[in-house]
């Protein structure tokens, strides 16, 4: 049985239920990504108090959010394992298990962003972001963990078809993701040391294109990985 | 043309400038303008001949349009004694220093005085004195730059390891390319991660040669938040990323296809971290983030002679050592086949 010549907006819709169906049967995934989100947040608020500078307040979410994408992206999959992936070559398109992927993980970084968020505001304090700043970082961090996770969504795959897990995407993913690192830490320092939302957009539309330019290229690189 | 090719005529080049590095002098310039334990004021030079004419020297401060000369001893041959009797009213109080010489032609220092109590007045009384005419008698020499100096014999040194290291992983990308659109594994992965591992060789060599230069020029041997050295650096662990990547996979028709996607993410990421992002970001590299390139004005005939035949010439030998290892590779394999 060979793969289905048409792209189907359906079996993308299919493949993003069944891989979240797959997480919550195993149960103890996505609680433990809430619990190390959560975790190293609390860790980051003992080791800079409840008074934390604007700079350090900045640099430790955007690192927690980091490192919360790498907990969330490089972990194995249920349906990476060499015969799940044999069968679905048969029966989905790598194109639209690849945007399955994406969607997927885009949704899990939209809730695990908002979580690192609340998290911070409720430890850290929320006096750096004063005036309307809060959606602004907000926004910011909703971008960047979608950048990221188009990101590491490839890299994963990459590592999950080499046969090796987490280390092996951190040493690819780690450098790769400098530059979506260096523009987020700069809208939030931005933000922080008192520029309105409006005078550092750029930085946001920046990681916008960066979410997209990488998106895009996942898409069209993936389909050559899965070729046998 | 072989490795042997590349190589003979890369090292003939690089010969030359070596020869050229080491040996052509440092044009004139003046380095500081410092009051020495006397309380006098010193003019530090770098190069200068004042003592094989001082009668012929004219020194003035002010701004390009409005000078006056000042009264001066030289010392030695580097080295001058200024008796600056400033004004009461002067047009402004950062003044910059002109020394005329008929050896070093004009050398001038922005900014070296700052004059205290001078009343400031938009008129001024002193005769302007046109001294920009003055050209050098000097022979074939590098241009003096300030904080630069003599490192500027590292620009053959430093920036051809990045064109190596790009024009290697160029060919590297289109392999990699290459390598996709085929069907089998042919020669194409072969050459992408030799490439590659030259220019991760010459990605490194930059890296060092940078943060020499930086430790003499910008104090540090490592500066942080400029675009120019982190994207360096990443460019360096993506590739040797690639490299693990490889390492990690023992079936070769899989290793060859995944580690040529992950080759094409990675080039295509060198490409921003290298090209784009600097642009947009304050570097303290020439012709970055609003400072003024080498080859906009400070890149004169006397680098040009040298640096151009080095680009070629690192190029070269970069394509001599990849073509060499790739020669070995087939080599091996031919021994491998023979051996039972």
């Amino acid at each position: 049985m060979a793969a289905p010549r048409a792209f189907s907006m359906q079996r993308v819709a299919f493949l993003v239920q069944h891989t979240l169906r797959v997480e919550f049967r195993q149960g103890h995934a996505l609680i433990g990504l809430l619990l190390f989100a959560l975790s190293s947040v609390y860790a980051a608020f003992q080791s800079v108090g409840d008074d934390a500078g604007a700079e350090s307040w900045n640099a430790l979410i955007w690192i927690v959010l980091i490192f919360t994408a790498f907990n969330a992206m490089a972990r194995p999959h249920p349906d990476d394992r060499p015969e799940n992936r044999q069968y679905l070559t048969h029966v989905v398109r790598p194109l639209e298990w690849m945007l399955a992927r994406t969607i997927y993980h885009w949704a899990l970084m939209t809730v695990l962003a908002a979580l690192v968020f609340a998290a911070f505001s409720l430890f850290l304090g929320t006096d750096h972001l004063v005036g309307g700043r809060g959606w602004w970082l907000f926004a910011g961090l909703e971008l960047a963990g979608w950048a990221l996770a188009s990101c590491l969504t490839l890299l994963a795959a990459i590592a999950a078809l080499a046969g090796a897990g987490f280390g092996l995407t951190a040493v690819m993913g780690l450098p790769l993701i400098v530059p979506i690192v260096l523009v987020a830490t700069r809208f939030g320092n931005d933000l922080l040391s008192g520029l309105s939302g409006e005078e550092t957009v750029e930085n946001l539309l920046f990681l916008g294109a960066l979410a997209g330019g990488i998106t895009a290229f996942g898409l069209v690189l993936f389909p050559y990985l899965w070729r046998d | 043309m072989n490795h042997r090719g590349f190589t003979a005529v890369g090292v003939a080049l690089l010969l030359y400038v070596f020869a050229m590095v080491a040996w052509v002098p440092l044009g004139p310039g003046l380095v500081e303008v410092m009051a020495d334990e006397q309380g006098q004021t010193q003019v530090i030079a770098h190069g200068t001949h004042f003592a094989s004419s001082p009668d012929q020297l004219r020194i003035f401060a002010g701004t390009q349009d409005r000078l006056f000369p000042l009264a001066f001893e030289v010392v030695n041959d580097h080295r001058l004694l200024l008796r600056p009797e400033w004004p009461d009213t002067l047009h402004k109080r950062s003044l910059d220093l002109y020394v005329q010489s008929p050896i070093d032609g004009t050398l001038s220092l922005g900014n070296a005085f700052f004059v205290e109590n001078a009343v400031l007045v938009p008129a001024h009384r002193y005769a302007s004195v046109d001294v920009l005419d003055g050209s050098n008698q000097l022979g074939f020499h590098f241009p003096f730059q300030p904080q630069i100096f003599e490192t500027i014999r590292n620009l053959m040194l430093h920036v051809p390891m990045w064109f190596t290291m790009f024009f290697l992983m160029g060919i590297s990308f289109a392999q990699s390319i290459r390598h996709l659109g085929a069907k089998t594994l042919g020669l194409a992965d072969e050459r992408a991660v030799t490439s590659a591992q030259t220019g991760l060789f010459f990605g490194i060599i930059g890296l060092v040669t940078g943060s020499l230069w930086a430790r003499f020029t910008w104090g540090d041997w490592w500066v942080a938040s400029d675009p120019q050295l982190n994207g360096a650096l990443v460019t360096v662990l993506v590739y040797a990323g690639y490299l693990v990547l490889r390492a990690a996979v023992d079936d070769p028709v899989l290793r060859a296809r995944i580690s040529a996607v992950f080759n094409l993410f990675a080039f295509v990421l060198l490409i921003i971290l290298l090209m784009i992002f600097p642009r947009f970001n304050e570097s303290l590299h020439p012709g970055k983030g609003g400072n003024p390139g080498f080859n906009t004005y400070d890149l004169d005939s006397s680098l040009r002679a040298v640096f151009y035949p080095a680009v070629i010439g690192w190029i070269l030998l970069g394509m001599g050592m990849y073509r060499l290892r790739l020669r070995m590779e087939s080599l091996s394999r031919r021994i491998n086949r023979l051996e039972p």
